[in-house]
Protein backbone atom coordinates (compact mmCIF):
# COMPACT_ATOMS: atom_id res chain seq x y z
CA UNK A 1 0.00 0.00 0.00
CA UNK A 2 0.91 3.77 -0.74
CA UNK A 3 -0.14 6.81 1.18
CA UNK A 4 -0.86 9.88 -0.60
CA UNK A 5 -2.61 13.24 -0.38
CA UNK A 6 -5.16 14.56 -2.80
CA UNK A 7 -6.57 17.84 -1.86
CA UNK A 8 -5.23 17.82 1.49
CA UNK A 9 -6.90 14.13 1.94
CA UNK A 10 -4.66 11.54 3.24
CA UNK A 11 -5.50 8.47 1.58
CA UNK A 12 -4.20 4.63 0.85
CA UNK A 13 -3.61 2.95 -2.34
CA UNK A 14 -2.83 -0.04 -3.95
CA UNK A 15 0.82 -0.16 -5.55
CA UNK A 16 0.22 0.64 -9.48
CA UNK A 17 -3.01 2.54 -9.56
CA UNK A 18 -3.24 5.59 -11.06
CA UNK A 19 -3.60 8.90 -9.06
CA UNK A 20 -7.21 9.16 -11.28
CA UNK A 21 -8.29 5.95 -10.42
CA UNK A 22 -7.38 6.69 -6.69
CA UNK A 23 -9.48 10.04 -6.99
CA UNK A 24 -12.18 8.22 -8.50
CA UNK A 25 -12.40 6.03 -5.96
CA UNK A 26 -12.56 8.19 -3.26
CA UNK A 27 -15.00 10.36 -5.08
CA UNK A 28 -12.79 13.01 -5.87
CA UNK A 29 -13.72 14.41 -8.86
CA UNK A 30 -11.80 14.99 -11.78
CA UNK A 31 -12.86 15.51 -15.32
CA UNK A 32 -11.73 13.64 -18.28
CA UNK A 33 -13.36 12.34 -21.54
CA UNK A 34 -10.31 10.02 -22.81
CA UNK A 35 -10.61 7.58 -20.01
CA UNK A 36 -12.35 3.91 -19.66
CA UNK A 37 -11.55 1.28 -17.18
CA UNK A 38 -11.63 -1.65 -20.09
CA UNK A 39 -9.30 0.44 -22.01
CA UNK A 40 -5.53 0.98 -21.63
CA UNK A 41 -4.75 4.67 -19.98
CA UNK A 42 -4.00 7.00 -23.10
CA UNK A 43 -3.60 10.64 -21.54
CA UNK A 44 -5.20 12.04 -25.59
CA UNK A 45 -7.50 14.71 -24.04
CA UNK A 46 -5.16 15.98 -21.16
CA UNK A 47 -8.16 17.37 -19.11
CA UNK A 48 -7.58 15.01 -16.28
CA UNK A 49 -4.15 17.20 -15.53
CA UNK A 50 -3.28 17.40 -11.91
CA UNK A 51 -0.85 19.19 -10.18
CA UNK A 52 1.88 16.61 -7.84
CA UNK A 53 4.55 18.08 -5.78
CA UNK A 54 7.10 15.05 -4.09
CA UNK A 55 10.75 16.05 -3.14
CA UNK A 56 9.83 19.62 -2.99
CA UNK A 57 9.38 19.77 -6.84
CA UNK A 58 6.07 20.83 -8.44
CA UNK A 59 4.68 19.68 -11.49
CA UNK A 60 1.64 19.17 -13.92
CA UNK A 61 0.81 15.40 -14.92
CA UNK A 62 -1.92 13.50 -16.58
CA UNK A 63 -3.29 11.71 -13.32
CA UNK A 64 -4.63 9.05 -15.70
CA UNK A 65 -0.82 8.02 -16.36
CA UNK A 66 0.59 8.86 -13.63
CA UNK A 67 1.05 6.09 -10.96
CA UNK A 68 0.58 6.78 -7.06
CA UNK A 69 3.73 6.96 -5.06
CA UNK A 70 4.67 7.08 -1.69
CA UNK A 71 4.17 10.55 0.14
CA UNK A 72 3.03 12.35 -3.17
CA UNK A 73 0.71 15.56 -2.87
CA UNK A 74 -1.75 15.93 -5.17
CA UNK A 75 -3.94 18.88 -5.99
CA UNK A 76 -6.66 19.08 -8.42
CA UNK A 77 -7.99 22.09 -7.97
CA UNK A 78 -5.19 24.78 -7.83
CA UNK A 79 -5.20 28.02 -9.96
CA UNK A 80 -2.47 26.60 -12.20
CA UNK A 81 -4.42 23.46 -12.96
CA UNK A 82 -8.03 25.32 -13.59
CA UNK A 83 -6.11 27.92 -16.17
CA UNK A 84 -4.28 25.09 -17.82
CA UNK A 85 -7.95 23.00 -18.14
CA UNK A 86 -9.44 26.34 -18.78
CA UNK A 87 -7.57 26.58 -22.10
CA UNK A 88 -7.65 22.87 -22.83
CA UNK A 89 -11.22 22.87 -22.68
CA UNK A 90 -11.79 26.06 -24.91
CA UNK A 91 -8.96 24.54 -27.41
CA UNK A 92 -11.91 21.65 -27.42
CA UNK A 93 -14.56 23.95 -27.49
CA UNK A 94 -13.02 25.86 -30.67
CA UNK A 95 -12.41 21.97 -32.14
CA UNK A 96 -16.09 21.00 -31.66
CA UNK A 97 -18.39 23.98 -30.96
CA UNK A 98 -21.25 21.96 -31.73
CA UNK A 99 -21.01 18.65 -29.56
CA UNK A 100 -23.25 18.77 -26.90
CA UNK A 101 -21.05 16.71 -24.45
CA UNK A 102 -18.20 19.56 -25.00
CA UNK A 103 -20.65 22.11 -24.63
CA UNK A 104 -21.91 21.00 -21.40
CA UNK A 105 -18.37 20.09 -20.21
CA UNK A 106 -17.39 23.72 -20.91
CA UNK A 107 -20.18 25.16 -19.09
CA UNK A 108 -19.18 23.34 -16.37
CA UNK A 109 -15.80 24.16 -16.41
CA UNK A 110 -17.24 28.05 -16.54
CA UNK A 111 -16.12 28.98 -20.19
CA UNK A 112 -19.11 30.16 -22.37
CA UNK A 113 -17.39 31.33 -25.20
CA UNK A 114 -13.66 30.32 -27.01
CA UNK A 115 -11.46 32.78 -28.49
CA UNK A 116 -9.91 30.93 -30.88
CA UNK A 117 -10.92 30.26 -34.70
CA UNK A 118 -13.91 27.41 -34.61
CA UNK A 119 -13.85 24.41 -36.70
CA UNK A 120 -16.79 21.78 -36.99
CA UNK A 121 -15.48 18.59 -35.81
CA UNK A 122 -17.69 16.27 -33.58
CA UNK A 123 -14.97 14.10 -32.69
CA UNK A 124 -12.03 14.92 -30.06
CA UNK A 125 -9.42 12.17 -31.10
CA UNK A 126 -9.23 10.70 -27.74
CA UNK A 127 -8.70 7.22 -29.45
CA UNK A 128 -11.29 5.38 -27.05
CA UNK A 129 -13.03 3.73 -30.28
CA UNK A 130 -9.82 2.86 -32.09
CA UNK A 131 -8.74 1.19 -28.47
CA UNK A 132 -11.46 -0.58 -27.69
CA UNK A 133 -11.49 -2.36 -31.88
CA UNK A 134 -8.11 -3.28 -30.90
CA UNK A 135 -7.79 -3.61 -26.96
CA UNK A 136 -11.52 -5.41 -26.64
CA UNK A 137 -13.02 -6.52 -30.17
CA UNK A 138 -9.00 -7.44 -31.38
CA UNK A 139 -10.46 -6.52 -34.61
CA UNK A 140 -8.22 -3.60 -35.42
CA UNK A 141 -11.06 -2.55 -38.21
CA UNK A 142 -10.76 1.49 -37.11
CA UNK A 143 -7.14 3.18 -36.64
CA UNK A 144 -5.67 7.06 -36.34
CA UNK A 145 -4.74 8.15 -39.75
CA UNK A 146 -2.65 11.30 -40.97
CA UNK A 147 -0.49 13.28 -38.55
CA UNK A 148 -0.87 16.77 -37.14
CA UNK A 149 -3.85 18.87 -38.01
CA UNK A 150 -4.95 16.28 -40.46
CA UNK A 151 -4.98 13.62 -37.72
CA UNK A 152 -9.04 11.98 -37.64
CA UNK A 153 -10.15 8.16 -36.90
CA UNK A 154 -10.70 6.46 -40.34
CA UNK A 155 -10.79 3.01 -41.48
CA UNK A 156 -7.89 1.89 -43.71
CA UNK A 157 -7.67 4.00 -47.08
CA UNK A 158 -11.11 5.75 -46.13
CA UNK A 159 -12.99 2.59 -47.29
CA UNK A 160 -15.65 0.30 -45.91
CA UNK A 161 -13.43 -2.19 -43.36
CA UNK A 162 -13.54 -5.89 -44.19
CA UNK A 163 -12.15 -6.28 -40.94
CA UNK A 164 -15.14 -4.51 -38.94
CA UNK A 165 -18.02 -6.61 -37.77
CA UNK A 166 -20.10 -4.12 -37.04
CA UNK A 167 -20.50 -4.60 -32.99
CA UNK A 168 -20.90 -0.92 -32.27
CA UNK A 169 -18.05 -0.94 -29.39
CA UNK A 170 -16.91 2.05 -30.68
CA UNK A 171 -19.95 4.24 -30.78
CA UNK A 172 -21.42 2.93 -27.25
CA UNK A 173 -17.45 4.30 -25.76
CA UNK A 174 -17.36 7.36 -27.49
CA UNK A 175 -17.71 10.39 -24.86
CA UNK A 176 -18.45 12.70 -27.16
CA UNK A 177 -21.24 10.40 -29.78
CA UNK A 178 -19.35 11.91 -32.38
CA UNK A 179 -20.35 8.26 -34.19
CA UNK A 180 -23.81 7.32 -34.87
CA UNK A 181 -24.90 3.79 -34.71
CA UNK A 182 -28.91 2.53 -35.66
CA UNK A 183 -30.61 -0.60 -36.57
CA UNK A 184 -33.29 0.37 -39.16
CA UNK A 185 -35.24 -2.69 -39.99
CA UNK A 186 -32.49 -5.34 -41.25
CA UNK A 187 -29.91 -3.17 -41.55
CA UNK A 188 -27.61 -1.72 -38.92
CA UNK A 189 -25.53 1.58 -39.88
CA UNK A 190 -22.38 3.16 -38.37
CA UNK A 191 -21.42 6.08 -39.62
CA UNK A 192 -17.76 7.53 -38.28
CA UNK A 193 -17.09 10.79 -39.08
CA UNK A 194 -15.07 10.05 -41.93
CA UNK A 195 -17.06 7.35 -43.64
CA UNK A 196 -20.19 4.79 -43.01
CA UNK A 197 -20.88 1.24 -43.12
CA UNK A 198 -24.02 -1.04 -43.31
CA UNK A 199 -24.22 -4.01 -42.18
CA UNK A 200 -26.67 -6.81 -43.02
CA UNK A 201 -28.55 -8.26 -39.92
CA UNK A 202 -29.25 -12.13 -39.30
CA UNK A 203 -33.18 -12.94 -39.11
CA UNK A 204 -34.03 -15.14 -36.29
CA UNK A 205 -35.29 -18.49 -37.85
CA UNK A 206 -38.36 -18.82 -34.95
CA UNK A 207 -39.50 -15.53 -34.27
CA UNK A 208 -38.18 -13.20 -37.50
CA UNK A 209 -36.84 -10.57 -35.51
CA UNK A 210 -33.17 -8.86 -37.06
CA UNK A 211 -31.59 -9.36 -33.77
CA UNK A 212 -27.12 -9.08 -35.19
CA UNK A 213 -25.18 -8.12 -37.55
CA UNK A 214 -24.20 -11.52 -39.49
CA UNK A 215 -20.60 -10.57 -39.93
CA UNK A 216 -20.54 -10.33 -36.27
CA UNK A 217 -22.51 -14.08 -35.70
CA UNK A 218 -19.12 -15.37 -38.29
CA UNK A 219 -16.74 -14.36 -36.48
CA UNK A 220 -17.84 -15.25 -33.23
CA UNK A 221 -18.66 -18.88 -34.65
CA UNK A 222 -14.89 -18.86 -35.78
CA UNK A 223 -13.10 -17.36 -32.72
CA UNK A 224 -14.86 -19.97 -30.15
CA UNK A 225 -15.10 -22.45 -32.60
CA UNK A 226 -18.90 -22.58 -32.33
CA UNK A 227 -20.92 -25.10 -35.34
CA UNK A 228 -22.05 -22.93 -37.99
CA UNK A 229 -25.61 -22.97 -36.69
CA UNK A 230 -25.52 -21.83 -33.53
CA UNK A 231 -27.00 -18.72 -34.42
CA UNK A 232 -29.79 -19.32 -36.34
CA UNK A 233 -32.09 -18.76 -33.42
CA UNK A 234 -31.95 -15.24 -31.41
CA UNK A 235 -31.20 -15.49 -27.83
CA UNK A 236 -34.91 -15.25 -26.53
CA UNK A 237 -36.06 -17.79 -28.92
CA UNK A 238 -32.79 -20.27 -28.32
CA UNK A 239 -33.24 -22.85 -25.65
CA UNK B 1 -29.62 0.15 -28.50
CA UNK B 2 -30.14 -3.31 -26.99
CA UNK B 3 -27.93 -5.45 -30.27
CA UNK B 4 -24.89 -4.60 -28.54
CA UNK B 5 -24.21 -8.22 -27.99
CA UNK B 6 -20.98 -9.71 -26.91
CA UNK B 7 -18.04 -7.02 -26.92
CA UNK B 8 -20.17 -3.27 -25.35
CA UNK B 9 -20.74 -5.16 -22.22
CA UNK B 10 -16.74 -5.25 -21.86
CA UNK B 11 -17.19 -1.55 -21.75
CA UNK B 12 -19.27 -0.71 -19.21
CA UNK B 13 -18.14 0.30 -15.84
CA UNK B 14 -16.88 -2.38 -13.22
CA UNK B 15 -17.35 0.07 -10.22
CA UNK B 16 -20.76 -1.76 -8.00
CA UNK B 17 -22.20 1.18 -6.26
CA UNK B 18 -24.54 -1.53 -5.00
CA UNK B 19 -22.47 -3.89 -3.61
CA UNK B 20 -22.30 -7.96 -3.92
CA UNK B 21 -23.90 -10.23 -0.86
CA UNK B 22 -26.87 -8.34 -0.30
CA UNK B 23 -29.99 -10.55 0.80
CA UNK B 24 -32.17 -10.64 -2.03
CA UNK B 25 -33.55 -14.25 -2.80
CA UNK B 26 -32.30 -16.62 -5.94
CA UNK B 27 -33.00 -15.43 -8.92
CA UNK B 28 -34.42 -11.67 -7.84
CA UNK B 29 -34.83 -9.42 -10.59
CA UNK B 30 -35.03 -6.37 -8.38
CA UNK B 31 -31.58 -6.49 -7.20
CA UNK B 32 -30.54 -6.84 -10.90
CA UNK B 33 -32.48 -3.79 -12.05
CA UNK B 34 -31.05 -1.61 -8.79
CA UNK B 35 -27.22 -2.67 -9.78
CA UNK B 36 -27.64 -1.75 -13.75
CA UNK B 37 -29.36 1.42 -12.60
CA UNK B 38 -26.38 1.97 -10.02
CA UNK B 39 -24.13 1.74 -12.55
CA UNK B 40 -25.76 4.50 -14.72
CA UNK B 41 -26.61 6.64 -12.02
CA UNK B 42 -22.55 7.31 -11.09
CA UNK B 43 -21.54 8.28 -7.45
CA UNK B 44 -22.31 11.68 -7.21
CA UNK B 45 -25.79 11.28 -6.03
CA UNK B 46 -27.65 10.87 -2.84
CA UNK B 47 -30.12 8.28 -2.50
CA UNK B 48 -33.44 8.40 -0.63
CA UNK B 49 -35.15 4.54 -0.31
CA UNK B 50 -38.77 3.37 0.48
CA UNK B 51 -39.64 0.73 2.63
CA UNK B 52 -39.32 -2.41 0.41
CA UNK B 53 -37.64 -5.20 -0.83
CA UNK B 54 -34.72 -3.21 -1.58
CA UNK B 55 -33.90 -1.53 1.57
CA UNK B 56 -34.40 -5.12 3.92
CA UNK B 57 -32.60 -7.04 1.68
CA UNK B 58 -29.08 -4.05 1.41
CA UNK B 59 -29.22 -2.63 4.92
CA UNK B 60 -28.98 -5.47 7.83
CA UNK B 61 -27.17 -3.49 10.49
CA UNK B 62 -24.72 -3.19 10.94
CA UNK B 63 -23.90 -3.67 7.19
CA UNK B 64 -25.33 -2.05 3.99
CA UNK B 65 -24.96 -2.86 0.35
CA UNK B 66 -24.67 0.92 -0.56
CA UNK B 67 -21.41 2.23 -1.87
CA UNK B 68 -22.93 5.90 -2.45
CA UNK B 69 -25.09 7.89 0.47
CA UNK B 70 -28.33 6.05 1.26
CA UNK B 71 -31.47 7.25 3.21
CA UNK B 72 -33.94 4.89 3.97
CA UNK B 73 -37.50 6.69 4.33
CA UNK B 74 -40.95 5.48 5.26
CA UNK B 75 -43.03 3.76 2.32
CA UNK B 76 -45.10 7.56 1.89
CA UNK B 77 -42.55 9.91 1.96
CA UNK B 78 -39.80 9.11 -0.53
CA UNK B 79 -40.55 11.92 -2.89
CA UNK B 80 -41.21 13.77 -0.31
CA UNK B 81 -37.54 13.47 1.60
CA UNK B 82 -35.53 13.67 -2.03
CA UNK B 83 -37.29 16.96 -2.66
CA UNK B 84 -36.19 17.96 0.34
CA UNK B 85 -32.42 16.63 0.05
CA UNK B 86 -32.50 18.69 -2.94
CA UNK B 87 -33.84 21.73 -1.53
CA UNK B 88 -31.47 21.88 1.05
CA UNK B 89 -28.36 20.91 -1.19
CA UNK B 90 -29.81 24.17 -3.32
CA UNK B 91 -29.80 26.25 0.10
CA UNK B 92 -25.52 24.96 1.30
CA UNK B 93 -24.41 25.60 -2.40
CA UNK B 94 -25.60 29.03 -2.44
CA UNK B 95 -24.15 29.56 1.45
CA UNK B 96 -21.30 28.22 -0.16
CA UNK B 97 -21.35 25.70 2.21
CA UNK B 98 -20.95 23.14 0.17
CA UNK B 99 -19.31 23.06 -3.14
CA UNK B 100 -22.00 23.14 -6.20
CA UNK B 101 -21.23 19.97 -8.14
CA UNK B 102 -24.81 18.68 -9.39
CA UNK B 103 -25.33 16.26 -6.87
CA UNK B 104 -28.35 14.28 -8.11
CA UNK B 105 -31.06 13.54 -6.48
CA UNK B 106 -32.72 10.03 -6.26
CA UNK B 107 -35.74 8.51 -5.00
CA UNK B 108 -36.48 4.75 -5.22
CA UNK B 109 -39.52 2.45 -4.59
CA UNK B 110 -41.08 -0.20 -4.78
CA UNK B 111 -44.54 -0.49 -6.92
CA UNK B 112 -46.25 -0.14 -3.32
CA UNK B 113 -44.34 2.95 -2.39
CA UNK B 114 -45.09 4.16 -5.27
CA UNK B 115 -48.21 3.81 -7.15
CA UNK B 116 -50.26 2.88 -3.88
CA UNK B 117 -48.90 4.57 -0.49
CA UNK B 118 -46.32 7.49 -1.82
CA UNK B 119 -48.72 8.20 -4.66
CA UNK B 120 -49.21 12.09 -3.38
CA UNK B 121 -45.91 12.89 -2.62
CA UNK B 122 -44.67 12.03 -5.65
CA UNK B 123 -47.24 13.68 -7.15
CA UNK B 124 -46.42 16.46 -4.91
CA UNK B 125 -42.64 16.70 -5.96
CA UNK B 126 -43.33 16.26 -9.49
CA UNK B 127 -46.00 19.88 -9.72
CA UNK B 128 -43.26 21.13 -7.51
CA UNK B 129 -40.29 20.41 -10.26
CA UNK B 130 -37.57 19.07 -8.44
CA UNK B 131 -34.95 18.25 -9.57
CA UNK B 132 -34.56 14.76 -9.03
CA UNK B 133 -34.78 11.32 -10.84
CA UNK B 134 -37.54 9.02 -9.11
CA UNK B 135 -36.81 5.12 -9.79
CA UNK B 136 -39.35 2.99 -9.16
CA UNK B 137 -38.74 -1.34 -9.08
CA UNK B 138 -42.10 -2.84 -9.67
CA UNK B 139 -42.58 -6.03 -9.04
CA UNK B 140 -45.81 -6.00 -8.55
CA UNK B 141 -47.07 -6.77 -5.40
CA UNK B 142 -45.68 -6.08 -1.55
CA UNK B 143 -43.09 -8.82 -1.67
CA UNK B 144 -41.24 -8.58 1.19
CA UNK B 145 -44.03 -8.60 3.68
CA UNK B 146 -45.55 -11.90 2.22
CA UNK B 147 -46.71 -10.94 -1.03
CA UNK B 148 -49.86 -8.97 -0.48
CA UNK B 149 -51.64 -6.85 -3.61
CA UNK B 150 -50.93 -3.69 -5.12
CA UNK B 151 -52.39 -1.51 -7.08
CA UNK B 152 -49.75 -2.68 -9.59
CA UNK B 153 -50.95 -6.62 -9.28
CA UNK B 154 -51.71 -7.47 -12.81
CA UNK B 155 -55.39 -8.68 -12.93
CA UNK B 156 -56.10 -12.44 -12.76
CA UNK B 157 -52.49 -12.81 -10.09
CA UNK B 158 -52.59 -15.02 -7.18
CA UNK B 159 -51.42 -13.01 -4.27
CA UNK B 160 -51.70 -13.84 -0.43
CA UNK B 161 -54.48 -11.10 0.04
CA UNK B 162 -56.35 -12.20 -3.11
CA UNK B 163 -56.62 -15.68 -3.16
CA UNK B 164 -58.37 -17.51 -6.10
CA UNK B 165 -60.93 -19.82 -5.39
CA UNK B 166 -64.17 -20.81 -6.11
CA UNK B 167 -65.96 -17.29 -5.81
CA UNK B 168 -62.30 -15.47 -6.94
CA UNK B 169 -60.44 -14.99 -10.30
CA UNK B 170 -57.65 -13.65 -8.08
CA UNK B 171 -56.80 -9.97 -8.17
CA UNK B 172 -59.96 -8.55 -9.84
CA UNK B 173 -58.46 -5.10 -10.95
CA UNK B 174 -56.29 -3.89 -13.50
CA UNK B 175 -52.92 -2.76 -13.18
CA UNK B 176 -52.48 1.10 -12.45
CA UNK B 177 -50.61 2.98 -15.31
CA UNK B 178 -48.14 4.51 -12.96
CA UNK B 179 -46.07 6.10 -15.98
CA UNK B 180 -49.19 7.42 -17.51
CA UNK B 181 -49.93 9.61 -14.39
CA UNK B 182 -46.33 10.35 -14.37
CA UNK B 183 -46.26 12.05 -18.00
CA UNK B 184 -49.73 13.46 -16.86
CA UNK B 185 -47.98 15.52 -14.81
CA UNK B 186 -45.70 17.11 -17.57
CA UNK B 187 -42.31 16.28 -16.04
CA UNK B 188 -39.54 16.00 -18.95
CA UNK B 189 -39.15 12.50 -18.79
CA UNK B 190 -40.67 9.19 -17.98
CA UNK B 191 -39.69 5.73 -19.35
CA UNK B 192 -39.97 2.13 -18.86
CA UNK B 193 -37.55 0.23 -18.41
CA UNK B 194 -36.54 -4.02 -17.61
CA UNK B 195 -33.85 -5.52 -16.25
CA UNK B 196 -33.94 -7.89 -19.33
CA UNK B 197 -32.63 -5.32 -21.24
CA UNK B 198 -29.81 -3.91 -19.48
CA UNK B 199 -28.52 -1.21 -22.16
CA UNK B 200 -31.73 0.25 -22.58
CA UNK B 201 -32.05 0.24 -18.51
CA UNK B 202 -28.63 2.07 -18.01
CA UNK B 203 -29.44 4.53 -21.00
CA UNK B 204 -32.72 5.86 -19.94
CA UNK B 205 -32.11 5.98 -16.47
CA UNK B 206 -28.39 7.91 -17.61
CA UNK B 207 -31.10 10.26 -19.37
CA UNK B 208 -33.10 10.77 -16.20
CA UNK B 209 -29.76 11.65 -14.80
CA UNK B 210 -29.27 14.43 -17.78
CA UNK B 211 -32.63 15.71 -17.24
CA UNK B 212 -33.31 18.92 -15.62
CA UNK B 213 -36.13 18.72 -13.28
CA UNK B 214 -38.57 15.87 -12.26
CA UNK B 215 -37.84 12.47 -14.29
CA UNK B 216 -39.63 9.26 -13.88
CA UNK B 217 -38.32 5.39 -14.56
CA UNK B 218 -40.64 2.73 -13.78
CA UNK B 219 -38.75 -0.65 -14.10
CA UNK B 220 -40.63 -3.69 -14.26
CA UNK B 221 -38.48 -6.40 -11.88
CA UNK B 222 -39.18 -9.78 -11.73
CA UNK B 223 -39.73 -11.58 -8.51
CA UNK B 224 -39.55 -14.95 -8.93
CA UNK B 225 -40.60 -15.76 -5.41
CA UNK B 226 -43.92 -13.77 -5.73
CA UNK B 227 -44.64 -14.64 -9.39
CA UNK B 228 -44.03 -18.45 -8.36
CA UNK B 229 -42.09 -18.87 -11.33
CA UNK B 230 -38.71 -20.50 -12.10
CA UNK B 231 -35.68 -18.56 -10.27
CA UNK B 232 -33.51 -19.32 -13.38
CA UNK B 233 -36.13 -17.78 -16.16
CA UNK B 234 -35.34 -14.33 -14.43
CA UNK B 235 -34.63 -12.85 -17.90
CA UNK B 236 -36.48 -14.59 -19.86
CA UNK B 237 -40.05 -13.39 -18.07
CA UNK B 238 -38.67 -9.92 -18.76
CA UNK B 239 -38.07 -10.51 -22.18
CA UNK B 240 -41.44 -11.90 -22.44
CA UNK B 241 -43.11 -9.27 -20.82
CA UNK B 242 -41.52 -7.00 -23.24
CA UNK B 243 -42.67 -9.17 -25.91
CA UNK B 244 -45.77 -9.77 -25.23
CA UNK B 245 -46.99 -6.39 -24.82
CA UNK B 246 -47.87 -6.81 -21.39
CA UNK B 247 -44.94 -4.48 -20.12
CA UNK B 248 -44.06 -2.01 -23.34
CA UNK B 249 -40.94 -0.27 -23.21
CA UNK B 250 -41.19 2.91 -24.12
CA UNK B 251 -39.99 6.97 -23.33
CA UNK B 252 -41.63 10.17 -22.86
CA UNK B 253 -39.41 12.99 -23.40
CA UNK B 254 -41.55 16.28 -22.97
CA UNK B 255 -44.70 14.59 -23.92
CA UNK B 256 -43.42 12.87 -26.99
CA UNK B 257 -43.79 9.01 -26.89
CA UNK B 258 -40.89 6.56 -28.39
CA UNK B 259 -41.17 2.84 -28.39
CA UNK B 260 -37.65 1.53 -26.98
CA UNK B 261 -38.41 -2.26 -28.55
CA UNK B 262 -40.68 -1.91 -31.40
CA UNK B 263 -41.93 -5.36 -32.29
CA UNK B 264 -43.29 -6.74 -35.59
CA UNK B 265 -45.57 -8.88 -33.80
CA UNK B 266 -46.52 -9.21 -30.50
CA UNK B 267 -45.93 -13.09 -29.20
CA UNK B 268 -49.89 -14.31 -27.66
CA UNK B 269 -49.96 -13.19 -23.46
CA UNK B 270 -50.19 -17.19 -22.73
CA UNK B 271 -46.64 -17.48 -23.34
CA UNK B 272 -45.69 -14.99 -20.53
CA UNK B 273 -48.61 -16.24 -18.33
CA UNK B 274 -48.24 -19.94 -18.59
CA UNK B 275 -44.36 -19.48 -16.88
CA UNK B 276 -45.57 -18.28 -13.59
CA UNK B 277 -47.49 -20.13 -11.21
CA UNK B 278 -49.51 -16.89 -9.82
CA UNK B 279 -51.63 -17.14 -13.05
CA UNK B 280 -52.08 -20.69 -12.95
CA UNK B 281 -55.49 -21.00 -12.17
CA UNK B 282 -56.56 -18.90 -14.41
CA UNK B 283 -59.56 -19.92 -17.34
CA UNK B 284 -58.94 -20.01 -21.30
CA UNK B 285 -61.67 -17.36 -20.99
CA UNK B 286 -59.86 -15.15 -18.55
CA UNK B 287 -56.84 -15.52 -20.81
CA UNK B 288 -58.54 -13.92 -24.11
CA UNK B 289 -59.61 -11.02 -21.84
CA UNK B 290 -56.18 -10.39 -20.64
CA UNK B 291 -54.91 -10.77 -24.02
CA UNK B 292 -57.83 -8.41 -25.18
CA UNK B 293 -56.89 -5.73 -22.96
CA UNK B 294 -53.26 -6.37 -23.68
CA UNK B 295 -54.05 -5.38 -27.62
CA UNK B 296 -55.85 -2.57 -26.66
CA UNK B 297 -53.46 -0.94 -24.38
CA UNK B 298 -50.94 -1.69 -26.96
CA UNK B 299 -52.50 0.18 -29.54
CA UNK B 300 -53.07 2.84 -27.42
CA UNK B 301 -49.74 3.15 -26.96
CA UNK B 302 -48.65 2.60 -30.79
CA UNK B 303 -51.34 5.62 -31.35
CA UNK B 304 -49.57 8.25 -29.25
CA UNK B 305 -46.02 7.05 -30.53
CA UNK B 306 -47.75 8.06 -33.81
Amino acid sequence: MVRLTIDERELQAEEGATIFSVARDNNIYIPALCSNEAVAPYGACRLCLVEISSNGRRKLVASCLYPVEEGLVVKTNSERIVNNRRMIMELLLARCPNNKTIQDLARQLGIGETSFKLEDNQCILCALCVRACQEVVDVNAISLVNRGINREVAAPFYEPSDACIGCGSCAYICPVDAINFEDIGDTRYIKWPTSSMEFKLKKCKTCGNYWAPEKQLDYIIKKSNLAPNAFDNCPDCRD
Amino acid sequence: MEKYAIYVPRLVTRRENFAPGHRACIGCGEALAVRLACKALGQNIIIANATGCMEIVSSPLPNTTWRVPWIHTLFENTAAVASGIEAGLKVLARKGRILDLDTKVVAIAGDGGTSDIGLQAISGAFERGHNFVYICFDNEAYMNTGIQRSSATPYGAFTTTSPPGKKSIGQVTWKKDMPAIAVAHNIPYVATACHSYPFDLMAKVDKAMATHGPAYVHILSVCPTGWRSPVDLTIKMGRLAVETGVFPLYEVEYGKYRLSVDLPKLRPVTDYLKLQGRFRHLSEDLMNEIQQRTNTEYAKLKEKVG
